[in-house]
C-alpha cells in the first residue's frame, strides 16, 4: 500500500520535472544546495559548545595559610612528601619517584596529559633536511610507542600530531604516515632517492648526503633527551644516512639554533591552549632572530593558512584553520613530534575537595580553594615550589614559579573550563566579539561587587588602566598580548568595558581576557614598573591592616616571603567564591573517578 | 714596604684586567640574555622590546663604559633575571652562604690541621692509617650523595634535622629564631665538614712528615726542649706559611657558595644565584659578583702575603725572595 503511494509521487515528481521547467530549475537549486549543505557540515567540524561548567559551584578558599615553601632537590621532596612536611607536590617526572610515592601510603597521585611536546626539529634551509621527502621518511622511522616506553615506563604519550593531543584543537585524525623502515625506505626509492653499495643515501641528482648532526642537551642535564637523539641517529643511519647525536651546553645549542647553525636538533616547547602557537613555529616570517620558526620552514599554502588561523575572525574559522595547517604540517614534516609528557602531581591523602579531571591534576586553583583536612583542626597548606621565587613584580617575572604564587593573587576577566579547555565568565560576566571598522571589538561586562584584597572595589576603569598601563610601557611580557589594542572605552555605570584592536583576530579574547588585572589605586604611584617592588612597599587596607602593594582579586593574599625559603600567603575573605558559612563546613570531594587516573 | 707597594699596583693591574675581561668574556659566551628566552608567546619584537630596556640595543662601547660606571660606583644596576638591584639580590644571599660556609671552612681546616698533624706523629699506627683512609674517603665521596645520605639518616628515618631551608616554616622570633637558624644549619654544617677535612688532613699530615724528617727538628729534640714544642713551634710552623695561604684563598669560596648544598637542602645561597646568574646571561648580576670575586680573591692573596710575613721569618728578612 505505501509502496503503491511512494511509487505513485515519484512518478507524479519526475512527470513535473520533466515537462515544467521552472519546477524543475527550483527542484534542481533546493537539492544542490540542500546537498552541498550536507557535504560543507560533514567536511567543517561542528561549532564548540558554550562551556556548561559552573565554576560557582566551588566555595573558598577555606583555609586560613598557604605557605610555599621552596624544595629544590626531587629526592628532599619526597621526603618531605611522605613525611607529612609538604601536602602537594607538582611535576613528578621520574619513573621511580612516581612509583615510590604510590607505594609509600599516605598520598595520593592524579596523572594527565599536558600541553609539552617534544620534537625533533630539521633545518629545512639547507641539504640534505631541505627535501621534503626526507624528512618524511626520518618521521617514519621514528618508533616513538618503544622509545617512550623504555625511557618513560609509560609516563608520556607518543605524539604524533603537531598540537599535543590534550589541545582541543588537536587534528583527532591526522594523516599518519606509515611507519616502519620499510616504509620509509619505499617512500626514498619512490621519489628516486637510491642507496650506493655501502647503503649510503644518494639524492636524486646524485649527490651522496653528508654526514649530519642532532644537537641536543648533555645527558647531565637531559637524559632522557640525549638518549633520544641517540636512538633517532641510530634509525637514520640504519636508513642510509651518516647521522651522529652532539650533545653540547645547552646554551650553546639554543645559541647555534638561532644561529642556523645546525642540522637538527632536539626541542621541547610546552604550548598553550590556543593553536596559533603554530604561527610562531612555522610562518615563514618568524625565521628571523629571536623567532621561533626554528626549522626554517617557509611554504606559501603554509603560510596562507596559519594567517588565517591567527587572525581568523570566529572560533569556527579558526578550527577549519587550525585542522588545514595541521594537516599541512603532517605532510611537510618540518619538525619529527616525538612525545608529549604526562604531569603527575601528588596530595596527601588526609585532605577532602581535591579536584582533578581528566585534563587537569589535583594541583590546580579548584583544589587549592577546596581544601580542608579530613580530621583535626584546620592548619595551613604547604605547597611545594621547586625553584625560588625569583621576583613577584607581575610586569618582570616570567617564570612559571613566580606565576603559581602571582596566580593566586592576580585573576583575569576569563577563567579556563578544566574539562574542555573552554572560556568560562570570571571577573567579567559575559563577553562579546565583534568586527568593527578596523579590527575586532571586545566587549566585556564587568561582574558586579567585586573587590580588591584590600577591600576596595574593583571597577571597570581599573581594568582600563592596568591594560592602558601595559600597553602605554610596551612591557614585554606582555606585549604581544596588548600591542594591537587601538582604544579602550569605559561605561562605568553598566560596568562595560570595550576594547577596539587594530586587527581582527578571534585570539585577541584570550589575550585580552587573559591578562592580569592590576588596582589603579596601585599601579597610578608606579612610575617604574622594572624597578617596581610590590613586596617591600606598604600599602594599607580599607579597614586600615597593613599589606603590601602586591594585590589583586585571588584567593590568597601574599603576607611575606623569604626570598629561596618560602612565600606565605594569607586568605583573601573578598575573593568572589569565599562563602564564610561555607568555610566551617568540610567540602565534599569533587573528584570525579570516572575520568581521573588516580595511581594509589 | 717598597715590596708591598708594588705587590698593591700589581693587584689593582689584575682588577683591571678582570674587569675588562668580565665585560667580554660574558658576551663572547654562546647565547645572550634573549635567547634563554624559549616562549613562543614571546614574538621577535617583544624580544626588541626587552633588549631595548635592557640597553643591549645600544651600541657595545657605549655598554661597555656604563658597566665600567656602574662597576667602579659599586651600584651595579638591576638584575635582568628579578628585576631588582643587583646589590640586594646579593644582600638576600651572601650573609647566609658565609653563615653557612666559614664555619664549615674553619671547622673543616681545625679539623683536617688536627688530624693531619696526629697522623703524622703516629706513622704506622692505627690512627695514621683511619686517618689517610677517612681522609681519602672524605673527599673521593660525591657531596650531594654523602648529603642525601644524611637528609635521609638524620631527617627522615631519625627525624632530628629539619628537611630543608634555614629557618622553620612558619618562622620564629627572637632567642628561638637563632636557635631555629643553627638547627638548620647544622646538618649541612656537617656535611660540608665532612667532606672537606679529608684535603686538609693529608695535605698537613705529608707536610708535616716531611717537616718532622728535617735537621732542625732533630736539633731541636737533641736540645732537649719539650716535645709539643718542637711540633707546634718548629715542625708545625715551617708548615703554616701554604696552610694560611691555602685557608686565605679558600675565602672566596666561602661568599661564591656551594651550588650543590644549596640545592640538595634548599638554602638561599649565592651559589644557585650566580650559577643561574652565568647561564641565563643576567649581564649585570654576574658581572657584579664575578667583579666581586675577583676583588675578594685579590684581596686574600695581599692579606696571605701580609700573614706569610708575619709567620715566617725568613720572608720577613728577605731569606725569601
Amino acid at each position: 500500500m505505501r509502496e503503491k503511494a511512494m511509487k505513485r509521487t515519484g512518478a507524479r515528481f519526475w512527470g513535473r520535472l520533466t515537462k515544467e521547467p521552472l519546477f524543475a530549475f527550483f527542484s534542481l537549486t533546493f537539492f544542490t544546495v540542500f546537498f552541498c549543505a550536507v557535504f560543507v557540515s560533514l567536511l567543517s567540524p561542528p561549532p564548540a559548545l558554550a562551556s556548561s561548567f559552573d565554576i560557582f559551584q566551588f566555595e573558598g578558599p577555606r583555609m586560613k595559610d598557604l605557605y610555599y615553601p621552596v624544595i629544590r632537590d626531587m629526592d628532599a621532596q619526597l621526603l618531605a612528601m611522605s613525611t607529612g612536611k609538604l601536602d602537594v607536590l607538582s611535576d613528578i617526572y621520574r619513573p621511580a619517584d612516581i612509583r615510590r610515592l604510590s607505594e609509600s601510603g599516605g598520598v595520593e597521585l592524579s596523572l594527565a596529559p599536558t600541553f609539552h611536546s617534544f620534537m625533533i626539529t630539521f633545518n629545512t634551509r639547507k641539504f640534505p633536511w631541505n627535501r621534503v621527502e626526507l624528512r618524511q621518511a626520518a618521521a617514519q622511522v621514528v618508533q616513538r610507542r618503544q622509545w617512550t616506553r623504555d625511557l618513560f615506563s609509560g609516563y608520556c604519550e607518543p605524539l604524533t600530531t603537531y598540537l599535543p593531543p590534550v589541545s582541543p584543537w588537536c587534528d583527532p585524525s591526522p594523516e599518519e604516515l606509515p611507519q616502519g623502515m620499510e616504509a620509509a625506505r619505499s617512500r626514498l626509492a619512490s621519489a628516486g632517492w637510491t642507496w650506493d653499495r655501502f647503503g649510503r643515501l644518494i639524492a636524486p641528482d646524485g649527490q651522496p648526503v653528508p654526514p649530519t648532526k642532532i644537537l641536543c642537551p648533555p645527558s647531565s642535564v637531559a637524559a632522557t633527551t640525549t638518549e633520544i637523539a641517540q636512538l633517532m641517529a641510530d634509525a637514520l643511519n640504519e636508513l642510509g644516512l651518516p647521522v651522529e647525536a652532539e650533545p653540547i651546553d645547552f646554551q650553546t645549542m639554543l645559541a647555534r639554533v638561532d644561529r642556523h647553525d645546525f642540522d637538527a636538533c632536539t626541542n621541547a616547547w610546552t604550548m598553550s591552549r590556543d593553536p596559533d602557537v603554530l604561527y610562531a613555529f612555522y610562518h615563514s616570517s618568524m625565521d628571523v632572530e629571536g623567532g621561533y620558526n626554528l626549522s626554517g620552514i617557509a611554504d606559501p599554502e603554509l603560510d596562507g593558512v596559519l594567517a588565517g588561523l591567527r587572525y581568523a575572525p570566529d572560533e569556527a574559522a579558526a578550527r577549519v584553520r587550525a585542522l588545514e595547517a595541521q594537516k599541512l604540517l603532517c605532510r611537510l614534516v618540518p619538525v619529527a613530534p616525538i612525545y608529549s609528557r604526562y604531569s603527575v602531581a601528588a596530595i596527601r591523602s588526609d585532605w577532602n575537595g581535591v579536584f582533578t579531571t581528566e585534563r587537569s591534576t589535583s594541583d590546580n586553583m579548584l583544589t587549592l580553594i577546596s581544601m580542608t583536612p579530613k580530621e583535626g583542626p584546620d592548619r595551613p597548606i604547604y605547597w611545594n615550589i621547586p625553584e625560588e621565587i625569583r621576583t613577584l613584580n607581575p610586569f618582570v617575572s616570567t617564570t612559571a614559579y613566580d606565576w603559581t604564587v602571582l596566580g593566586t593573587i592576580y585573576d583575569s576577566m576569563l577563567s579556563v573550563d578544566p574539562w574542555t579547555f573552554e572560556d568560562v565568565p570570571w571577573l567579567a560576566e559575559s563577553w562579546d566579539i565583534t568586527t568593527g571598522e578596523k579590527g575586532s571589538v571586545l566587549t566585556f561586562t564587568l561582574r558586579d561587587g567585586l573587590k580588591w584584597q584590600d577591600g576596595r572595589p574593583l571597577t571597570v576603569e581599573d581594568v582600563a588602566f592596568s591594560l592602558g598601563y601595559i600597553k602605554d610601557r610596551n612591557i614585554p611580557r606582555f606585549y604581544d598580548s596588548v600591542k594591537d589594542i587601538e582604544s579602550i572605552e569605559v561605561d562605568k555605570d553598566s560596568r562595560i568595558l570595550r576594547v577596539a584592536l587594530a586587527n581582527t583576530s578571534y585570539w585577541h579574547l584570550h589575550n585580552i581576557g587573559g591578562m592580569p588585572v592590576l588596582p589603579k589605586h596601585i599601579l597610578e604611584n608606579v612610575p617604574d614598573w622594572r624597578a617596581w617592588q610590590p613586596t617591600l612597599r606598604i600599602h594599607s587596607a580599607l579597614d586600615g591592616t597593613e599589606m603590601t602593594e602586591l594585590i589583586g582579586t585571588g584567593p590568597f593574599t601574599f603576607r611575606e616571603s623569604r626570598t629561596g625559603e618560602y612565600v606565605h600567603m594569607t586568605r583573601n575573605e573578598h575573593y568572589l567564591l569565599y562563602a564564610p558559612a561555607a568555610v566551617s563546613t568540610p567540602s565534599a570531594r569533587a573528584v570525579s573517578d570516572a575520568v581521573s587516573i588516580m595511581m594509589n | 714596604m717598597k715590596a708591598f707597594a708594588k705587590r698593591l699596583g700589581g693587584a689593582l693591574a689584575v682588577l683591571a684586567i678582570v674587569l675588562v675581561l668580565n665585560f667580554f668574556l660574558f658576551r663572547i659566551m654562546p647565547g645572550d640574555p634573549l635567547t634563554g628566552i624559549v616562549d613562543p608567546r614571546f614574538s621577535p619584537e617583544a624580544k626588541q622590546q626587552l633588549a631595548a630596556q635592557w640597553g643591549l640595543d645600544r651600541p657595545l662601547r657605549e655598554q661597555f663604559f656604563v658597566y665600567i660606571r656602574e662597576m667602579l660606583s659599586f651600584r651595579f644596576g638591576l638584575s635582568m633575571m628579578t628585576g631588582q638591584p643587583v646589590w640586594d639580590e646579593l644582600k638576600n644571599r651572601v650573609p647566609n652562604t658565609v653563615a653557612l660556609l666559614l664555619p664549615a671552612l674553619l671547622f673543616s681546616a681545625a679539623l683536617g690541621i688536627f688530624l693531619g698533624v696526629k697522623a703524622a706523629l703516629r706513622r704506622g699506627s692505627i690512627v695514621e692509617r683511619l686517618v689517610l683512609w677517612s681522609g681519602a674517603a672524605s673527599f673521593s665521596f660525591p657531596s650531594f650523595f654523602v648529603q642525601i645520605l644524611l637528609l635521609m639518616g638524620f631527617a627522615w628515618l631519625w627525624p632530628i634535622f629539619p628537611l630543608s631551608g634555614s629557618s622553620s616554616i612558619p618562622p620564629r622570633t627572637g632567642l628561638a629564631g637563632a636557635v631555629d637558624y643553627l638547627w638548620h644549619l647544622a646538618l649541612p654544617l656537617f656535611s660540608l665538614v665532612v667532606l672537606s677535612f679529608g684535603g686538609w688532613a693529608l695535605y698537613v699530615r705529608n707536610m708535616m712528615v716531611k717537616a718532622l724528617g728535617e735537621d732542625y727538628v732533630l736539633m731541636a729534640i737533641a736540645r732537649g726542649l719539650p716535645r709539643r714544642r718542637v711540633i707546634w713551634n718548629h715542625a708545625f710552623r715551617s708548615v703554616l706559611p701554604p696552610v694560611v695561604t691555602i685557608l686565605l684563598l679558600s675565602l672566596p669560596g666561602v661568599v661564591s657558595g656551594a651550588v650543590i648544598t644549596e640545592t640538595v637542602f634548599s638554602l638561599n645561597g649565592a651559589g644557585r644565584f650566580l650559577l643561574e646568574a652565568t647561564n641565563s646571561h643576567d649581564y649585570p648580576s654576574a658581572g657584579a659578583a664575578f667583579f666581586l670575586l675577583a676583588l675578594l680573591t685579590v684581596g686574600c692573596n695581599l692579606l696571605a702575603d701580609l700573614l706569610c710575613v708575619l709567620v715566617d721569618p725568613r720572608v720577613r728578612r728577605g731569606g725569601v725572595q
